[in-house]
Formats: structure tokens, sequence, C-alpha cells
């Protein structure tokens, strides 16, 4: 399966993120780049790494506790009244 | 209040990585608060407002650890693991066979899900779920990532990483989440 001897399919997923982020340097992105272009898996797993990020961002952000958030207003009117 | 809402529960999670209790965690944030508002004269816009904001809050949180003599190994925060490989080295041929290294078992292969069923609220719970396991610095990286959408040098900045931490702990943590998404899509897709 593996086409570029120089990388191999355990070092190429290892290496995906860095990929997906374009933090590899020319040399590795170059490898990585020859690789997937003739490794079915690590395409798979790429797009797979791909859609993770995605459906991750779907995820609703979490909401701030009522009470912390009136702690943390009365705070701020306490130093504004003692300022 | 809209960056109380948008970055108080981040804030609250990473205080509580360097402090003892629920208590002292919530004076923490209070007081990081307290000194944004303060400091926000002397802000020079040269990192992002929400960077700022974290960085006073992570010193503050780990002045306030000190003083409580607590000390936390960066390991009990980003996972003991991170110089294992993130897949499972039994998918790949062993070392010294003539497959070294390339795949043997190809993971499940979950690209081709209905996209009603891949965009659904049981993925959005997987990876919630999964994110939860994480130790807690790959998860506030993913979180900060991947579903807030920052970009590598905020998250660094923010949370006082090296870019390398940076990119270990978020690789670690988008396999794991895509691990978990490929066990629940092998699941339904055999039931």
């Amino acid at each position: 399966m593996s086409v570029d001897a120089s990388i191999s399919c355990q070092e190429v997923v290892e290496l995906l993120s860095a990929y997906l982020d374009g933090e590899l340097d020319p040399t590795t992105l170059e490898r990585v780049e020859a690789h997937l272009a003739g490794c079915d898996g690590c395409t798979m797993v790429l797009e797979e790494f791909r859609e993770t990020i995605r459906l991750s961002g779907g995820l609703t952000v979490e909401q701030v506790d009522e009470t912390q958030r009136r702690t943390l207003l009365e705070a701020f009117r306490d130093w504004r009244a003692g300022s | 209040m809209m960056l109380v809402d948008e970055l108080g529960p981040s804030m609250r999670r990473v205080a509580r990585m360097y402090v003892s209790s629920d208590a002292v965690t919530d004076e923490v944030v209070q007081e990081a608060w307290l000194g944004v508002v303060k400091g926000l004269d002397g802000f020079e816009g040269r990192a992002s407002l929400r960077t700022w904001i974290f960085r006073i809050l992570v010193n503050t949180a780990k002045t306030r650890g000190q003083r409580e003599s607590r000390s936390v190994p960066f390991a009990a925060l980003a996972g003991d693991d991170l110089d294992q490989p993130t897949f499972d080295p039994t998918a790949f041929g062993a070392p010294g066979d003539p497959n070294a290294g390339a795949w043997s078992t190809l993971p499940f292969d979950w690209r081709g899900m209905p996209e009603e069923r891949a965009e659904g609220t049981e993925t959005l719970h997987v990876i919630g779920g999964a994110i939860a396991m994480l130790p807690p610095m790959q998860a506030e990286v993913i979180r900060l990532r991947d579903v807030l959408g920052w970009s590598s040098d905020e998250v660094c900045n923010a949370l006082d990483l090296t870019e390398t931490n940076q990119r270990v702990l978020l690789h670690r943590a988008r396999t794991k989440v895509r691990g978990a998404l490929e066990e629940h899509f092998r699941s339904v897709s055999e039931a």
C-alpha cells in the first residue's frame, strides 16, 4: 500500500493534524503529499480528521452558570463603588 | 457581558487546573476579571483581547496555586502518554516486517455516513463525551481550536504552551475524538 518508502503510513497519521493546519516544513509536506497521493488508507483517515474538526465546530458553546455571572457582576459593581 | 459568556466556561476549567477547589477557582476567575477591568487602559492590542484575558487568568491561577503550595506537574494536565503513538500500533505492520509501518488493518470507513446521521445531536454527544474524557489540557486545546475556532498562536499564548506542545496536544485530542466517532459510526452501522 505504501508508495513512498521514505515515509510510512504509521508516520503519516501522526502528521495529519499538523498537515491540516499548514504547519509542516516543506520537505515533510512534500513527502506527506506524495504518500497521500498513493495511499487510500491514509487519505481516508485524513478526510475523517477533516470531518472530525468540522463536526467539532458544531458543538454548542456552553453557558455560563447564572450564579457565577451574578457574583461576577456584583464584584464589578463593588470595585467601581470602591474606586 | 458577551466576553464573560464566551470565555467563562473555558476560564473556569483552565483556572481549575492550577488550584485545589471549585471555591478557589471562582475566586481566581473573579480576581482575573478584576485584573482585566483595571488593566484595560494598558492593553496595547498586541495580542487579541481574549488571549490577553487568558494570560491574566493563567498567571492569577498559577500564583494562587503556588500560594496553596500546589504544584501540578505538566504531565498531569497534558496526559502522560505524549511520547506514545496516537494510533494503535497493531493496525500497522510490525517493525522488521516487509510491510513495517504500512496499514495492516484499516480503520472503519465512516466517510459515507448520511448527513442527517453524521450531523445529528447523537454525534455531538459523542464528540462532547470524548472531549470530556481527555486530560484537561488536551481538552482545552481542542475546545479552543476546533470548537471555538481560535488560531494556534492564540491558544499558545492563552494557555502558555509552546508551539510544539500545542500541536502534540491537539493532535492527540483530535485522534481520540476521531476514534470515538469511528467507534460510534461502526456500532450504528452494524445495528
